[in-house]
Formats: structure tokens, C-alpha cells, sequence
């Protein structure tokens, strides 16, 4: 497996601080920051493989980065992490150019299938 | 007083109660203009007039005049004396022989106020509801114009009563349904936000305990502990996916859809359940085919929940009987499943459709209050029959809707 360069986008460093040490264990690098805007930020510097993107965040929504990032070249590999597990939230994330979807809680191993999908995808 | 003016007052009382009962803003204004304008036209010393309370099963006193407090205070008269001798409800029964009238429940307290006759006319229609008793210093005579007048108030009196009565159970029945959704709607409302606040949390224990388990010896008590922590966590995703899916705004996405295809859907992803369980189900579909519109994944769920109550209800061996009947002539689809188990008790179906109310030891409490929801965004009826020991049923109505119109804006 090609290791692979993650951002975390959360609010909730307990949620960050798992995402680091799960998919740090499997090989991948993450990184992590707390506001929709450090985090566009950061996407704007850095090239990263997959994005995991919380769609409730303090400053911006969650849908407005990915509105963002996706007019970004090339777009990295979003996946959309929520609380608010409907349907019609995943539909539309997936319009807005997200390629996968999480919904809150879930497990190590639903974490590591989802991103490194994108190894197979790319 | 000579006739001609007796009968002019007599009608004055008439008028009087007539009056008060078309104008109404209270009972009580109706009940004592009753006592005082009767009671004054037979030249009575008083009257009273009691109302049989259903609920507690006893006549109480509603309205007085010319009686004396002591009188007044007396206990509460024996409802089943004052019943077994109303087998006339028609009658006025004069009492003349104070000391010796069964129906005199105080002949010594009667004796001291100064009473020496009394007239009773039963209030009723079809069946008791109060008593009018007027009360004489004299033993005197009753012309036939008399009886007549004082059963034409009674009669006046009793619809004014029952009349009340009828609006007043109207008046708690809807204000009780009322409060009930409102409940609903702002525990749905309170789930929602609970629910998503508490994600969060649970992706951290999630995350960690799964993780961890992985790390732990194998078959220790540690893997153990940290599986059932995984367990239970992924048990509350279940949960507030159903708190959420509650809370949500159901329109139906409507579609002609035949019910009886809907059932043996629905029969099916519970078939297997029920064939562990060695119940059987009994069907009794309609042969005719009229398609309607209903959503049929939200339709689907509905039945689902009471198949998997009915499956819960009975004992091995159960049987549990569906029903479908499209009744035509009233533009109606009846659904009825009803099973032969324990039954509900009925306190428990006060609740029954109340988010979070389960009997259930692993329930959530939010099948019925979702089917409930569902039914209703069709402008269905849901109603249920129980008896504990015998069994439940479930009905179910939805009316046949013309076109897709209602309800389309979910689509």
C-alpha cells in the first residue's frame, strides 16, 4: 500500500487525534486542523492524497469546502465525515465532488477502507 | 295563586330555563336558575339538584335552594338506593311518608329542616344522569299540569346537561391529543439535536476501542472488554439513526402501488423471524386490485414494525392474521393485523405511540411513534384494539387518493 498524505478537517481533536494514530499505524501521514478556513489553507500549501472532511465546523460549512476545493487542480480525494447521517446529505456532498462518505461513529477499519480507496481510484 | 297565573309562571320558568340553556357560557347558571325558579313556582321551600359523576359513580350535589347548611352538609346519598328505584325515568315520585321512603337517606335531618313532603323527577336521557328534588314544609296535592312542568324542566335540564357533558369530554379528548403532539413533535425535535451532538463522542470511543481491541492479547479479558465496547458504541449509532430518521421530515414519496404487493413485501423480511419462532401468519388478502398512492418503503416500514410487535406479543406457536380489504364504496384501504398474544395493558396504550416507550428490554420506543408519523403524513387512521391476555390489533385506513397531489413535495 503507497503510503499516503491525509488532512483531517474537525473541530474535535479527540476525532483528529484517532484518525492520526489509526491511519499513521497503516503508513499514511496526517495532518490536522480545527476550522474550515486552516484547512482550506492548508489544502491551498500542501498536497494531500485524501481529505477527511467534517461537515459541521465552527466557522464554515462543511459544504462550502467542498464547494472550495473542488475548483482546485488537481482535486485532492475528499471524503465527508458527519454526525448527520441522511441520505439526502450524502447525495449531496457527492454532487459537490466528494468521493466518498462516513458517517459518524465509525470503526478503525470503515476509516482505513475508505481512504485508502483512494489509492485505487488514483 | 289561581290557575291561569300558574300556568303563566310555570311558562315564566320555562322561558327562564329555555333562555339560560341557549345562552350558556356555564352549566352552573342553567343548574341554578333550575332550582330557584322551580322551586319558587310550586311554592316549594327548595330544591336541589344532583348530577351523577360517571366516574366516581356518585351523585353530587350541583345546585341548591332554600335549604339549610346543616342540611346541605349531610353526607353524599347512596348512589345505588337512588338508581334502584329510578326504573321509571319518566316518573316524578312523590314522598310522603318521610320516615319510611326508602329513598329519604336522612329522614331526621329532613324532619328538622322543616320538610314534610318532597318530589323527585329523575333527570335522564335513556339513561340516569341527575336528580331534581324539590322539597314542601306541607303535604298538599299535585294537579297533572304540575307533573307535566316539572317534568318538562327535567326534560329541558337533562339535554342541557348531557349537552355540556359532550363537549366537555370533546374539549379534553382534543386538548389531550393536542399536548400528545406537541410532545411528539418537540421530543423529535430535541432527539435530532441530541442525537448529532452525541456522534461526535462516539466516533472518538469508536475509533479508539476498535483500534486498541486489535492491540490487546487475543482472548484476554481486555479484547474482551474493548469488543463489547465496540459493540455497544456501534449499538448507539443504531439508535440515533433511528432518533434521526424519527425527527426527520417524512413526506411521503408517493407512487400507485398495490397494498397487497407491500404486505407480502413486508411479510417477507420478516418471514424468517417468524418461521424461528414457529409462528404462523394467516393471510386475508383482498382479491381486488385497486392500486393507490402511498409510499411504499415508509407503508412497508409501518407494517414491518407491527409484524415484528406482533412476533414479540405472541408465544411460540402464535398466530398472527393479516388483512387487507379495499373498501370501495368509501374510497378506503383497510389493513388489519391483529395477533392471539399477551395483549397490552391499559396503561401501556396510553403511551403506546409516544417516542421512547418500549416495553421491550432492547427496544428504542420508536417503531410505533415513526408508524404513527407515517400514517398520518398519508392522512391515514391508525387504531388499536387490546386486551391483555387475548391479543392486539392493529388497523390501519388510508384513503384512496385521486391523484399524486398531496404529499408530492418530498419528491
Amino acid at each position: 500500500m503507497k503510503s499516503l498524505k491525509v488532512l483531517v478537517i474537525d473541530d474535535e481533536s479527540v476525532i483528529c487525534g484517532a484518525c492520526d494514530l489509526v491511519l499513521t499505524e497503516k503508513g499514511h501521514t496526517v495532518d490536522y486542523c480545527k476550522t474550515g478556513k486552516t484547512g482550506l489553507i492548508a489544502i491551498e500549501r500542501g498536497t494531500y492524497d485524501v481529505i477527511l472532511l467534517d461537515m459541521k465546523l465552527p466557522d464554515i460549512d462543511g459544504m462550502e469546502v467542498l464547494k472550495s476545493v473542488r475548483e482546485k487542480m488537481p482535486a485532492p480525494y475528499m471524503i465527508v465525515m458527519t454526525g448527520y447521517s441522511t441520505m439526502s446529505n450524502a447525495v449531496q456532498a457527492m454532487k459537490l465532488g466528494a468521493a466518498d462518505y462516513l458517517s459518524k461513529p465509525f470503526t478503525d477499519d470503515e476509516l482505513i477502507e475508505a481512504v485508502e480507496k483512494a489509492c485505487a481510484q488514483q | 295563586m289561581t290557575s291561569s297565573t300558574k300556568f303563566e309562571s310555570y311558562f315564566h320558568v320555562l322561558r327562564d330555563v329555555i333562555r339560560a340553556m341557549h345562552s350558556i357560557t356555564n352549566l352552573q347558571e342553567v343548574l341554578d336558575i333550575v332550582v330557584t325558579k322551580t322551586s319558587g313556582a310550586l311554592d316549594a321551600k327548595g330544591a336541589l339538584l344532583r348530577i351523577l359523576n360517571k366516574e366516581t359513580n356518585q351523585f353530587e350535589v350541583r345546585a341548591a335552594c332554600g335549604l339549610g347548611e346543616r342540611y346541605l352538609a349531610k353526607g353524599p346519598v347512596t348512589t345505588e338506593t337512588v338508581l334502584s328505584t329510578l326504573s321509571e325515568l319518566d316518573k316524578v315520585y312523590i314522598i310522603t311518608d318521610i320516615w319510611n321512603a326508602p329513598r329519604v337517606e336522612y329522614p331526621q335531618a329532613t324532619w328538622d329542616e322543616g320538610v314534610r313532603m318532597m318530589v323527585d323527577m329523575p333527570l335522564a336521557i335513556d339513561e340516569p344522569i341527575g336528580l331534581i328534588r324539590i322539597y314542601f314544609t306541607e303535604q298538599r296535592e299535585f294537579s297533572d299540569d304540575e307533573v307535566d312542568f316539572i317534568k318538562t324542566v327535567a326534560m329541558h335540564c337533562a339535554c342541557v346537561i348531557e349537552r355540556v357533558q359532550i363537549m366537555e369530554s370533546q374539549q379534553s379528548k382534543f386538548s389531550h391529543l393536542a399536548a400528545q403532539m406537541d410532545k411528539l413533535s418537540s421530543l423529535g425535535r430535541m432527539a435530532a439535536g441530541i442525537a448529532h451532538e452525541i456522534n461526535n463522542p462516539l466516533a472518538g470511543i469508536l475509533l479508539y476501542s476498535s483500534n486498541l481491541s486489535k492491540k490487546v492479547p487475543p482472548g484476554g479479558l481486555l479484547e474482551e472488554g474493548l469488543k463489547i465496547i465496540v459493540k455497544e458504541t456501534q449499538r448507539c449509532k443504531t439508535i440515533i439513526q433511528g432518533l434521526l430518521e424519527f425527527a426527520r421530515d417524512r413526506k411521503p414519496q408517493r407512487a400507485l402501488v398495490n397494498i397487497n404487493d407491500i404486505m407480502e413485501s413486508a411479510l417477507g423480511i420478516v418471514e424468517n423471524e417468524f418461521h424461528l419462532r414457529h409462528v404462523r401468519v394467516k393471510k386475508q388478502l383482498d382479491k381486488v386490485v385497486e392500486k393507490v398512492y402511498l409510499d411504499e418503503n415508509q407503508v412497508e416500514q409501518v407494517f414491518i414494525n407491527i409484524l415484528l410487535n406482533a412476533l414479540q406479543a405472541v408465544e411460540d406457536k402464535g398466530i398472527v392474521t393479516v388483512q387487507t380489504v379495499v373498501d370501495l364504496e368509501h374510497k378506503k384501504i383497510h389493513i388489519e393485523i391483529s395477533d392471539n398474544g399477551c395483549g397490552i395493558s391499559p396503561d401501556d396504550m396510553k403511551r403506546i405511540f409516544e417516542p421512547f416507550f418500549s416495553t421491550k428490554a432492547n427496544g428504542t420506543g420508536l417503531g410505533l411513534a415513526v408508524s404513527y408519523g407515517i400514517v398520518e403524513n398519508h392522512h391515514g387512521d391508525i387504531h388499536l384494539f387490546s386486551e391483555p391476555g387475548k391479543g392486539t390489533r392493529f388497523i390501519i385506513e388510508f384513503p384512496f387518493l385521486v391523484d399524486n397531489s398531496i404529499g408530492k413535495g418530498g419528491a
